[in-house]
């Protein structure tokens, strides 16, 4: 019996007008967004490979000199991007992309691609995440809100249920044909998306790239259900089609447009960020009075007197490696505590604002499914910071790397003068110190990350399919 | 087949239908007269169960209608004043869906385009989409759809009004046709012609009330214009 109304609510969607206009419309927007999308990434990812390169060779060639001076000449990392951010570039356009490592200062990614667009680019470019956020459920809506009111408006309701069948399957038949109209638009361009990462011949970032494709397209899948169960619950309540309309287009535009801008101010409002203008200044001023109040002078004092009784020696020449070097490595430790904190503030403001942002989901099916979607092609805030994360491990390792090398090969420099205590090291020395590698966080660390995302969606859900079982429980059968 | 026992149905205060007792045998056609408001669609819409009754019983085939609602709908067939079908199917796409929703997926084309046949649709028609039928093409598929359902009880209410004379007629031949085949008719209408040409029994309401039945074979047509009258005043 489903099968049968299925059939012929497919056959009839198919034929309407309808159906052609927004099908060739939502085609042609989905296909120019992965091909757009594509471009961008691939030519991206070229920039990124090729700036990787030349920082890594830039930093070997740099020619002979102090260690330490290598640290503070530095190095760029480069973040690179899996695959599927052609499909979903989340937040990449607006997050910086290369963060400079250098001796005694941590510093902010920067580089964002929206600083190098054309006004008109900020608008946001196509990509087909958000034209499936956007526009799927505007298409399900188009094709579905006549389903139930329609049918009540022409009076063939009636005959229908004169017919002696039961709502619950007239409810499924008509979920399940509007369903395969909607794939019938759908599924033949997610099928092109795959086949362009097939063919790809870019480095893979990120493991459980089928995994994640699979995981993304339940998540969209679960997402056009919740707009189908809620249209059709829509259509079954609402006198007229035209109330259908006006009031699934009301709450996707709520959904789609006011909610995802509208959540990120009221996260901001509720977890604030360190204000930007003056995070650098306030982060300088904390490590010149020292972390706990005690100036790094101060503490540097401490540190020899401390070396001198351990290796019972009189005067710091004695030591058995380059006091200064040491004493710099000593500096940039009692530096760190400052930047944790400070940076650290940053992270777990965005980390509140994020928890936040995923409760406010219960409010509106966008959110979660766009937090999933960034999540799994790993352009995310998540991802970012991880990015920054190794970016930092790997600064704290180049100059410690420096610094250890300074202090055990020029131990003979201890008794001179500052004007030549000079080690000059070449491209060997600066060798130690590995290219950067990003490493993405694995699946199940994003997944950890979202399984309030998942259980919202999935929460959206079951309550469309109640209302839609509960809207045809109690639908009228004559217009009034 | 059809049968109401001490039916009532009440909206707040105003009672729609007050104690009807009816019985409609297997090859009757009983024509309901009255007025508009007067409870001929409650009735219909009650043995349909599109409404459930304040009180009392409707039976089709002697089960009670509120309690087995699905099935007792297999016994029925159902023309409204306007048979309504989906534009965008074709007559023969229509009728093939009807049958399916009633149980029958057995027939093949060719039974689809008898049934067509059968009621007098043009032979051209069953493959343009509905569309752009007549409302009396319209009527024609409705029937075509009872026939598939091989309907026990047929319900219509005023399925002849809008139509011209003519199609009109064809109607009524078919009406006999399904009588004489066995079936059940219930037939409100305002055509007090047709009531008399086409029904064996007819009864006349008002105001939720049957106050009065007659065999059409007893009077004339002008005794049931003069019998209703006196009823409408």
């Amino acid at each position: 019996m489903i099968r049968i109304i299925a059939r012929k609510e497919f056959t009839e969607i198919v034929r309407d007008g309808r159906f052609m206009w927004t099908a060739a419309l939502m085609v042609l927007l989905l296909l120019t967004a992965m091909l757009a999308g594509w471009q961008r990434h691939s030519s991206y990812m070229a920039t990124q490979a090729a700036a990787q390169g030349a920082t890594n060779t830039q930093w070997l060639k740099q020619g002979d000199k102090n260690p330490h001076t290598a640290a503070h000449y530095g190095n760029y990392a480069f973040k690179p991007l899996g695959p599927l951010a052609f499909f979903d570039n989340g937040v990449t356009n607006y997050t910086g992309t290369t963060v400079f490592m250098e001796a005694h200062k941590q510093n902010f990614a920067i580089a964002s691609p929206a600083a190098d667009t054309s006004a008109i680019g900020r608008f946001g470019e196509l990509n087909g995440a958000m034209i499936l956020q956007v526009l799927m459920p505007l298409l399900v809506i188009f094709l579905g809100f006549t389903a139930f009111a329609g049918e009540r408006e022409s009076g063939t309701i009636r005959q229908v249920m004169s017919m002696g069948i039961s709502r619950l399957s007239l409810l499924w038949g008509k979920a399940l044909g509007l369903g395969s109209a909607v794939l019938m638009v759908v599924l033949p361009c997610v099928i092109i998306g795959a086949v362009f990462i097939a063919m790809t011949d870019l480095p893979m970032v990120g493991e459980g790239l089928a995994t994640r494709i699979a995981l993304l397209t339940v998540a969209y899948l679960a997402y056009a259900g919740i707009f189908l169960f809620l249209t059709l619950a829509v259509s079954a309540w609402s006198r007229s089609p035209r109330t259908a309309l006006m009031v699934l287009v009301g709450f996707w535009a709520f959904t789609a447009f006011i909610m995802p801008k509208t959540a990120a101010e009221i996260s901001k409002a509720v977890y604030p960020s360190p204000p930007y203008g003056s995070f650098m200044a306030d982060m300088k001023a904390h490590r010149a009075r020292g972390f706990d109040g005690t100036p790094p002078w101060a503490e540097l004092g401490k540190f020899q007197g401390q070396m001198m009784r351990e290796y019972r020696v009189s005067d710091v020449k004695d030591l058995p490696f380059y006091w200064t070097a040491v004493r710099m490595q000593r500096l940039e430790e009692l530096d760190q505590r400052v930047f944790d904190q400070h940076f650290g503030a940053v992270t777990a403001a965005y980390a509140g604002q994020r928890r936040f942002q995923d409760r406010l989901g219960l409010l509106a099916p966008t959110l979660p499914l766009r937090s999933i979607s960034m999540g799994l092609a790993g352009t995310d805030l998540i991802q970012q910071q991880k990015f920054q994360d190794d970016a930092e491990s790997f600064r704290e390792a180049m100059v410690e790397k420096m610094n250890g090398y300074l202090s055990r090969a020029a131990v003979s420099l201890n008794g001179v003068s500052s004007a030549s205590n000079y080690l000059v090291a070449n491209e060997d020395v600066f060798a130690i110190v590995p290219p950067f590698r990003y490493q993405p966080p694995a699946l199940a660390t994003t997944l950890a990350e979202h399984w309030m995302n998942f259980a919202v969606l999935a929460f959206w859900l079951v309550a469309a399919i109640l209302l839609a079982l509960l809207g045809v429980k109690g639908m009228a059968l004559e217009r009034d | 087949m059809l049968e109401a026992i001490d039916l009532r149905k009440s909206y707040g205060d105003h009672a729609a239908l007050e104690g009807l007792n009816l019985k409609v045998k297997a090859g009757d056609i009983y024509c309901l007269l009255g007025a508009n408001g007067a409870g001929k669609t409650t009735t219909i819409n009650l043995f349909l169960n599109f409404i459930e009754p304040t009180s009392g019983t409707a039976m089709v085939n002697g089960i009670d209608v509120t309690q087995s609602p699905l099935e007792t709908k297999r016994y029925l067939a159902y023309i409204p004043e306007q048979v309504m079908l989906y534009g965008n199917l074709t007559g023969i796409e229509n009728l093939e869906y009807f049958a399916r929703l009633g149980g029958h997926a057995e027939y093949s084309a060719a039974d689809y385009q008898s049934f067509l046949d059968r009621v007098g649709l043009q032979a051209n028609a069953a493959h343009l989409r509905v569309r752009t039928y007549s409302k009396g093409m319209r009527q024609k598929v409705g029937v075509a759809i009872a026939l598939a359902k091989q309907a026990k009880a047929l319900l219509l209410d005023e399925p002849t009004s809008g139509l011209d004379p003519k199609a009109s007629n064809e109607f009524s031949a078919l009406l006999l046709q399904l009588r004489n085949d066995g079936a059940a008719i219930l037939m409100a209408t305002h055509d007090l012609f047709r009531a008399k040409e086409t029904g064996n029994r007819i009864g006349i309401m008002k105001s939720g009330r049957l106050v009065q039945e007659l065999s059409t074979d007893e009077v004339s047509h002008a005794d049931v214009e003069r019998i209703y009258l006196e009823h409408m005043h």
